[in-house]
């Protein structure tokens, strides 16, 4: 059997092009080579796979020129032929894993190509594409090269030869919300009793079915007297100034925006706008009052349902941020409000 | 309580002239069996078959399975209640016929499902493609209700594997266990230092082809209730379930309840096994509240660290099983809950009907909904007349190549939420 | 005033119940619905106050693998949504949803089982309802 054709993408740094400062390193691809981690794949895959090419592209103009990357990328891999296409492993980086998931999804979409790539968990990445492609779970840094190529090789070569993908618990990539039969090695009671002795001991165990995410906020008391009450605005939805100042990302944002509204009566299409990436911006656009609804809390305002409108809204993106990033924003803007003394926050998304 | 049960290992069945039981090789005649069968009045006919583990056989729609048990020393009888007295059973000794099973079917709804394949991918989910089987079909009466024919096709296969049981009262076994209880206090002494647990075991109990009986009590009626793990063993708990094939438990799970059989191989080294408990599913949502206060209140009496929930059917139950885990955590004992899944074919919706931050150590016995294509196989014990009409089937599911295109919920016990089965999902 | 009422697009019901129960104070309202529509029905009925009583997923024929369903509801006239009910409700809709419907629930000969599986499902119910007075 001809051996299997493997084209692998990396960033800037894994291709020892050089590190943050050369990110807006171009795409390009070296034919006939492998470099980085390739090298370990390489060396797993032995004599039944063959890396032809590398791509390699600098995370900043990966995502700066996402169209412009992602339309050469499809290019290159068309190019060679590959059984599989294989982008990183990213680890816990942010834009590498945004240009991973990216390009995996791009080149099976588009091309039709068996993809792989592998993330930490906690990685944007892993939420825009696990539900489309294999994501294989791997540590929070490349300490965690090694392991990850053990487990990204053996499934890379199924994926290219076509066979069936087991359950993620055998084939060690991130569980794609669906549910997925296989045997284990024991019976159901024998798993069940070991589960409930690692319990009684305080061990580690792993629960076979997670219950759906329990991440909730217990509401605040209502507001008992709206007729004084401060109410801010704050949004996921991306509405900013024309022009978008601070230059917060459409994806993946790394950053919130704080923007005064004092005298702003409604958001006019020469005024606002949304950076949002991931939903059609025509009608935010049009009228950003459909995501930050300013013109309505002002007539709430002047009808004396609610005290005042706080004089500043905040506002970042949602699509692809890290909960983590999202949590970090919320609890500076939170303790802003909270020092300002607002009373209640209309939270709006898209 | 101690009971010793005593292993006969059937290496054959077959059918001949007179019904003997030698050198782990059952011979039954027909007409004997057919006269135990036929004292049930609803029952018109009755016709017989044997599958073996490996055969190109098909055995549907399948209604009951059951281990033949005899009670030969101590109190009581097997199936107490129904076939023997109401004496407490569970202590003494009894025999049990290993490796084989008597199976009764007969379509007692129209949707009848259940199907048992011997051989082929379908055999890897059913843990009854691993036994002899004796296969019963019985047919009753015109102008039968449902609710008789089901209660008269249990009796058949309760009395017919009694029957076959009594064969070995004679014998010496060919490998014995003993299985002990203490009671409350001897056991506080004995094991001073170990977790005290208990297996909670849920029973199905909605009504008509969804019950469950207990010393020949409908289950629906009972108050949550403690037993010593080993009455199971003679057969205290049956089935009288027809509906869900792959997740209700036949009688023959009861018989050797894995989840029972694991805590005991535990008890004395690292666990304290200290009771049974028996709680129900009802369809009354003040009987849920009802019986899962009652099962949490008995944990707490008995002073439990853990406990085993398992869970019988979909839907209905999830909520009592939430109850249930709910309840028996907050009183400060760790749970560890057995379910299966209904994530729909592509595996993508909510498994389970109801949902609790409290349920974190859950063991799943697999996804029901999952399509499975079964192959043609060479011989048909029942009749395939049902098959487009059950659970996860429709017009096509009978194919061309005369293969089955089906959910695996039609496969009897394949996704056994008592644990019987290696089948998992993630 | 409270009043018991069984939502049902299950025919045979009303007959056995008023046979079985001739003096029981509960309404069957029987209408013409899918399996979905009666959770729906019991769904707006749960908004107007009522209280569910019998658990919406009863049985193991599975939601579309049966066409029928009755569930068992408390009106309480005036009173407040009762949140236990409308999130067990809320919790079969979206159950019933991932399931497949069935060609069988079509077929005339298997009607008479559906409906008496159904009805005696809810009996227990009426049954447990009844041992309260």
């Amino acid at each position: 059997m001809a051996k299997i054709k493997v084209v692998h993408y990396i960033n800037q740094f894994f291709a020892q092009v050089g590190g943050e400062e050369q990110a807006d390193y171009p795409i390009e691809i070296r034919k006939g080579e492998h470099l980085g981690p390739g090298l370990a794949f390489q060396q797993a895959f032995g004599d039944e796979a063959e890396i032809v090419a590398t791509i390699i592209c600098g995370d900043g103009f990966f995502s700066e020129h996402i169209d412009d990357a992602k339309a050469k990328l499809l290019e290159m891999v068309k190019g060679e032929k590959p059984d599989i296409f294989i982008a990183g492993p990213a680890f816990n980086a942010g834009r590498y894993g945004f240009a991973c998931a990216t390009a995996a999804m791009a080149v099976q979409e588009e091309l039709h190509i068996p993809v792989l790539t592998g993330m930490y968990i906690e990685n944007p990445g892993v939420e825009m594409a696990k539900d489309k492609v294999y994501i294989v779970s791997t540590k929070n840094s490349a300490a965690g090269m090694r392991d990850a190529v053990k487990k990204m090789a053996p499934l890379a070569l199924k994926l290219a030869k076509g066979e069936k993908i087991g359950a993620s618990v055998e084939e060690g990539y991130i569980p794609q919300g669906q549910r997925v039969n296989f045997f284990e090695k024991e019976r159901g009671a024998e798993r069940a009793v070991k589960m409930l002795l690692a319990k009684l001991n305080g061990k580690p165990f792993t629960t076979e079915y997670p219950m759906p995410s329990f991440d909730r906020v217990e509401p605040n008391p209502a507001v008992k007297d709206m007729a004084h009450a401060t109410v801010a605005l704050v949004t996921s939805g991306g509405i900013v100034p024309k022009g978008n100042p601070d230059h917060i990302e459409s994806s993946n944002a790394s950053k919130y925006g704080e923007y005064d509204i004092t005298g702003v009566n409604d958001l006019t299409a020469d005024t606002y706008e949304t950076a949002h990436g991931g939903y059609d911006p025509s009608y935010a656009n049009q009228d950003a009052d459909r995501v930050l609804p300013v013109d309505v809390l002002r007539d709430l305002e002047k009808e004396h349902v609610i005290g005042k409108l706080y004089n500043k809204f905040y506002t970042t993106v949602g699509n692809g941020t890290a909960v983590a990033s999202a949590k970090a924003f919320a609890e500076e803007i939170g303790k802003k409000l909270k020092e300002d003394h607002v009373d209640a926050v209309i939270l709006t998304s898209t | 309580m101690k009971l010793e049960l005593g292993k006969i290992f059937i290496k054959d069945i077959r059918f001949a002239e007179k019904t003997a039981l030698q050198d782990g090789v059952l011979s039954v005649s027909k007409d004997d069996l057919r006269e135990v069968a036929l004292s049930e009045e609803k029952i018109k006919t009755v016709s017989f078959d044997i599958a073996k583990p490996g055969e190109s056989v098909r055995i549907t729609p399948v209604k009951d399975v059951i281990e033949p048990r005899v009670k030969v020393e101590g109190r009581g009888g097997v199936f107490p209640g129904v076939i023997s007295g109401v004496d407490t059973v569970g202590s003494g000794k009894t025999y049990c016929l290993k490796g084989m099973a008597v199976v009764t079917a007969g379509p007692i709804v129209g949707f009848q499902e259940g199907v048992i394949d011997m051989s082929g991918p379908g055999a890897d989910y059913t843990p009854f493609s691993k036994t002899l089987n004796l296969v019963v079909l019985c047919e009753p009466k015109e102008g039968t209700e449902a609710h008789d024919y089901e209660r008269a096709v249990r009796m058949v296969g309760l009395k017919i594997a009694t029957h076959l049981a009594e064969l070995s009262k004679e014998l010496s076994p060919d490998e014995s266990q003993t299985y002990e209880t203490l009671d409350l206090l001897e056991g506080m002494k004995a094991y001073p230092d170990l977790p005290r647990v208990a297996y909670v075991q849920m029973l199905q109990s909605q009504g008509l082809l969804h019950d469950t009986y207990v010393y020949g009590v409908d289950a629906k009626k009972i108050l949550p209730t403690i037993l010593y793990p080993t009455e199971d063993m003679d057969g205290a708990i049956l089935s009288g379930n027809c509906v869900s094939a792959c997740d209700k438990n036949p009688t023959y799970v009861h018989e050797n309840n894995p989840v029972i059989e694991e805590l005991f191989k535990q008890h004395g080294k690292t666990i304290n096994f200290v009771a049974h408990v028996i709680t129900n599913e009802n369809v009354y949502l003040a009987d849920k509240e009802r019986s899962s206060n009652q099962t949490a209140k008995l944990c707490k009496m008995l002073h439990l660290d853990g406990v085993v929930v398992s869970e019988e059917g979909f839907g209905n139950p999830d909520t009592d099983l939430i109850m249930n885990c709910k309840k028996i955590e907050a009183e400060g004992i760790k749970t560890v809950l057995i379910t299966d899944e209904y994530a729909g074919r592509d595996g993508k919706s909510q498994s389970l009907a109801d949902a609790d931050k409290a349920a974190d150590a859950l063991v799943t016995a697999g996804n029901a909904n999952q399509v499975v294509v079964l192959p043609k196989l060479d011989k048909l014990i029942g009749t395939l007349d049902y098959i487009t009409k059950i659970a996860g089937a429709n017009a096509d599911t009978l194919r061309e190549d005369g293969s089955l295109e089906v959910e695996l919920q039609v496969i009897t016990g394949a996704t056994s939420e008592v644990g019987f089965n290696k089948l998992s999902a993630r | 005033m409270n009043s018991f009422q069984i939502i049902t697009n299950n025919p045979s019901l009303e007959g056995e119940l008023s046979h079985r129960y001739p003096e029981a104070p509960i309404d069957v309202s029987f209408r013409k619905l899918s399996f979905r529509s009666v959770l729906t029905a019991v769904r707006d009925e749960i908004h107007g106050g009522a209280k569910l009583l019998s658990h919406p997923l009863s049985g193991s024929v599975k939601p579309l693998e049966t066409p029928y369903k009755s569930v068992l509801i408390e009106r309480r006239d005036g009173a407040d949504l009762d949140l236990d009910s409308l999130s067990l409700i809320e919790n079969a809709i979206q159950a019933c949803d991932k399931f497949i419907e069935q060609d069988r629930i079509h077929i005339p000969e298997l009607q008479k089982d559906f409906q008496l599986v159904d009805r005696s499902l809810i009996l227990t119910a009426v049954d447990s309802l009844l041992s309260d007075f």
